[in-house]
């Protein structure tokens, strides 16, 4: 805040609450919630080239979904108290909805995997479609345990789900398509020329579909640095500190142009779009710049002074 | 029908000398381990030389009614008394540190010590008692006053009726409970501080 030739002499600063476990476990839950929806409109379309994707991404969503909360207990200052959460829930807490949701959700993951895995069509579409909205609110709370802590002006913005909603969406397509590359380059050898033609076609067109997400991602950013430049002077300094502030290389750099222009130019662009090499860049780099948005984010958003 | 025991605290910054005994006393109190503290005194330069002057700020819990840390943590470790005191279960706190996070005054720290989430509780076994916060005891010109807000004839209620008194960020909506008389502006603002964060501050101590 401006406030002429004023000088701090004294006064105590605490250290920074959440620290990057907590950004990491944003980032798992993020690709785990993201796959989970591939898997399942895969599973939906029922389509026969659509079948390894899904198949990958139901085994990846719970895999991920078992890392991710391992990140929280560590980032307790006692872990040997985690179970505190069930006992002595409070449902007025985003935490609280959230250790729920953390248990519930791998074990859907889980039955759904083997489903998809025994060719059991039918239950796995019904389990699929009752996982959807469990997979959006495992991650969406997430948004909401930041938005909820409204001290901090950078976090307290209606956007802030949507954003980590729309932002796993990008990651978790991102590690498909690696992961699918992968297999498609080394692990498939099986399949006869026909098959490898498609299956590249399918990734492809994932990675196509990850850059309107990117699209979609970068509106809801601009809307979100756009109202925090002109609300209140906490949320302008918030504003400033990703556009100027120590978090610009950050943002600017590593989320904005690293992680989203670069990509999307990668996946569209006329000559790239073709090939399967820059959709996996295109996938590491998202990756990379959705890892540098959950540490702006929870790092950044608490860096601003509060007294 | 009385009224229900409302504690609340009322800082008279004309009578403050900034002797800094309110943090020492607090440190006494409540074993408040090095790095971290309950109570401070904020304090601030304005002006360039030789217009200038120091203006300064005794920052406690605010033990607001409506809570934002009481509301958001996990496990209810965190809960108001009827009197109104914001308490921490030491036994239940599992150090999820969401409550630091949602706290807009930045009060609330981790005990080094005992890895659990600690502020100032007024007290409160010496309000059970019968006695008043340390920090108030100590206080040498009866700056800090503390006391039932709801009893008329009690000396904060009576300093609340009689002076103009403001609270920090009113607008985060958490209804703080200390009160200030004659309190600085920019004393009370979070403005942007010479140590830089990145590097020096609170990021220090950042463990990944």
């Amino acid at each position: 805040m401006e406030h002429g030739d004023v000088n701090v002499v004294y006064s105590v600063e605490h250290q920074l609450p959440l620290v990057m476990y907590i950004g990491q476990y944003f980032f798992f839950t993020g690709l785990s919630a993201g796959s989970f929806v591939i898997s399942v409109i895969a599973t939906l379309l029922g389509r026969k080239e659509f079948k390894p994707v899904g198949k990958i991404t139901a085994l990846l969503a719970p895999a991920l979904l078992i890392i991710a909360p391992l990140n929280l207990i560590l980032d307790l200052e006692q872990p040997l108290r985690f179970w505190h959460l069930f006992l002595y829930y409070n449902w007025a807490s985003p935490i609280t909805y959230g250790s729920f949701l953390l248990t519930a959700y791998p074990v859907m993951g889980i039955i759904y995997a083997v489903m998809v895995y025994t060719n059991r069509q039918k239950a796995a579409k019904i389990l699929g479609v009752m996982g959807i909205p469990l997979a959006v609110s495992v991650h969406g709370y997430t948004g909401f345990i930041l938005a909820l802590a409204k001290a901090r002006a950078l976090w307290n913005t209606a956007a802030m789900p949507t954003i980590f909603l729309v932002s796993a969406m990008v990651s978790g397509i991102g590690l498909v398509v690696i992961v699918a590359a992968v297999r498609w380059k080394w692990f498939d050898k099986e399949a006869d020329e026909e098959q490898k033609a498609t299956d590249k076609k399918v990734i492809l067109q994932l990675s196509q579909i990850m850059a309107y997400v990117i699209m979609l991602d970068l509106f809801l950013i601009l809307s979100d640095i756009l109202v925090l430049l002109t609300a209140h002077a906490d949320a302008f300094e918030a504003g400033m500190l990703l556009l100027t502030g120590n978090f610009a290389f950050l943002f600017v750099g590593v989320e904005i142009i690293l992680g989203s222009f670069i990509p999307m130019l990668l996946v569209l662009g006329p000559k790239s779009r073709k090939s399967l090499t820059a959709a996996v860049i295109a996938s590491i780099l998202v990756n990379i710049g959705v890892y540098a948005m959950r540490f702006v984010m929870v790092i950044g958003g608490q860096t601003t002074p509060l007294s | 029908m009385p009224e229900k025991k409302r504690y609340a605290m009322v800082i008279d910054i004309r009578r403050c000398i900034a002797c800094h005994a309110c943090t020492v006393a607090c440190k006494a109190e409540m074993a408040v381990p090095l790095e971290v503290n309950a109570t401070w005194l904020k304090i601030v330069e304005k002006g360039a030389f030789p217009d200038t002057r120091r203006f300064w700020l005794p920052r406690l819990c605010n033990n607001c009614t409506d809570a934002i840390c009481a509301r958001n943590c996990p496990t209810k470790a965190t809960y108001k008394r009827e009197d109104g005191i914001v308490m921490v279960d030491q036994h239940r706190c599992i150090g999820c540190k969401y409550c630091i996070a949602s706290c807009p005054y930045d009060v609330r720290y981790i005990n080094p010590l005992k890895n659990i989430v600690q502020k100032c509780y007024f007290c409160s076994h010496r309000v059970d008692a019968g006695l008043v916060p340390a920090c108030v005891e100590t206080c040498p010109t009866r700056a800090m006053v503390f006391g039932d807000k709801n009893d008329s004839k009690s000396e904060v209620a009576q300093l609340l009726a009689s002076n103009a008194t403001v609270v920090i960020k009113k607008e985060m909506q958490t209804d703080p409970q200390v009160f200030y008389i004659s309190a600085d502006e920019t004393a009370m603002s979070n403005i942007e501080e010479e140590i830089n964060y990145y590097t020096e501050g609170s990021l220090a101590k950042f463990r990944f």
